[in-house]
């Protein structure tokens, strides 16, 4: 079995530094390895990764990470990336990570994301050059996710985003901003192979748990919406084993 | 009668109640002090509650005064909360 610690949208900054130490510091004994779904920050600037590089380096479990869209404000991606970097925090942007933990091998494909919106009510890649690439933004990530994932040699495969990927884990917000929060291609990306789990971020006000349209577990993570330090997930070392079932008559 | 009263406020104020959500909620995301997207807003004639979570009790005070900047003329009721950072409870088995 492999656990998984996950939590997302913990905006860290000074004032809230170290909220969630205390939880974390004890995170061995419940979890194999620590996830972290975006929004990682407020604004996205290296003081604030400072905070959160302290408040998730050093910790006795690896730590994965990608970066959300308050991660990118202040146009500051590379120095939040190497500050987090250095405290041994391992930032994904369309790429994956294998680890080998007690449990056996996990592999990890992160990639942002990005919006545009559920199968029937989204946006198209069409008209004026914005929506285009506002569209082509979303479709790259959810390629080089699906890419990712298909090219990870490991037991168990979790998709990390901060963007969520179905609109069942953003139920409970408002049906207008829901092409602001998500994107189906995420979604198609993931059902593409084996993929044991997906986690994202983003919604505050979304729901915990969903799945797929090809049957792949989906938690948002989101801090507000799990309401504790993280959350965590045990999964079998191999989703691929045979399974047998027995009847029996009544 | 609150729909009577919110007409009544919007034809004195120029705005209707959707309005000043909208720019409320663009103040709370776009205001360097908050930076909150998180946050729903509420308004019902002249005043507005605001609901959601955020990280720290600072924060909370912060898009308390954004809001009142924002819209000095309703009055905001502040029903956000902190965050938890617990422990979690047992882990979720994922089949």
């Amino acid at each position: 079995m492999i656990t998984i610690g996950a939590v997302g949208d913990v905006h860290l900054d000074k004032d809230a530094a170290g909220t969630l130490r205390p939880a974390l510091g004890r995170i061995a004994d419940k979890a194999d390895v620590l996830l972290l779904a975006g929004d990682l920050t407020r604004h996205g600037t290296v003081a604030e990764a400072r905070v959160v590089a302290d408040e998730f380096g050093g910790l006795d479990v690896p730590v994965i990470a990608v970066l959300g869209n308050h991660d990118y404000d202040r146009d500051a991606v590379p120095e939040v990336t190497e500050v987090l970097a250095d405290a041994d925090i391992h930032v994904l942007e369309g790429d994956g990570v294998v680890l080998s933990l007690p449990g056996g091998t996990l592999g990890v494909a992160g990639v942002k994301g990005f919006g545009g919106g559920f199968e029937g009510k989204c946006g198209s890649a069409f008209g004026e050059p914005e929506m285009k690439a506002f569209i082509s933004h979303t479709v790259a990530a959810a390629d080089r996710l699906r890419t990712t994932l298909n090219s990870l040699d490991c037991d168990v495969k979790v998709a990390l985003t901060h963007y969520a990927p179905i609109p069942e884990t953003v139920h409970g917000e408002p049906p207008e901003i829901y092409p602001f929060l998500g994107a189906y291609q995420l979604g198609n990306a993931i059902d593409c192979c084996d993929t044991a789990l997906a986690l994202h971020g983003h919604a505050h006000f979304g729901s915990e748990r969903g799945v797929t349209p090809g049957g792949v577990p989906v938690r948002n993570v989101a801090q507000p919406v799990i309401n504790a330090a993280y959350a965590s997930y045990r999964l079998p070392a191999s989703v691929q084993e045979p399974m047998t079932e027995v009847y029996q008559p009544t | 009668m609150a729909h009577e009263h919110a007409t009544e406020y919007a034809a004195q104020h120029d705005v209707a109640p959707h309005d000043r959500a909208a720019r409320l909620r663009r103040a709370l995301a776009e205001d360097p002090r908050t930076s909150e997207l998180g946050v729903a807003i509420s308004v019902r004639g002249d005043r507005v509650r605001l609901t959601g979570t955020v990280a720290s009790a600072a924060r909370k005070t912060e898009v308390d005064v954004v809001a009142q900047e924002a819209e000095p003329g309703l009055h905001v009721t502040n029903d956000i909360t902190v965050v938890s950072a617990a422990e979690p409870g047992e882990a979720e088995d994922i089949e």
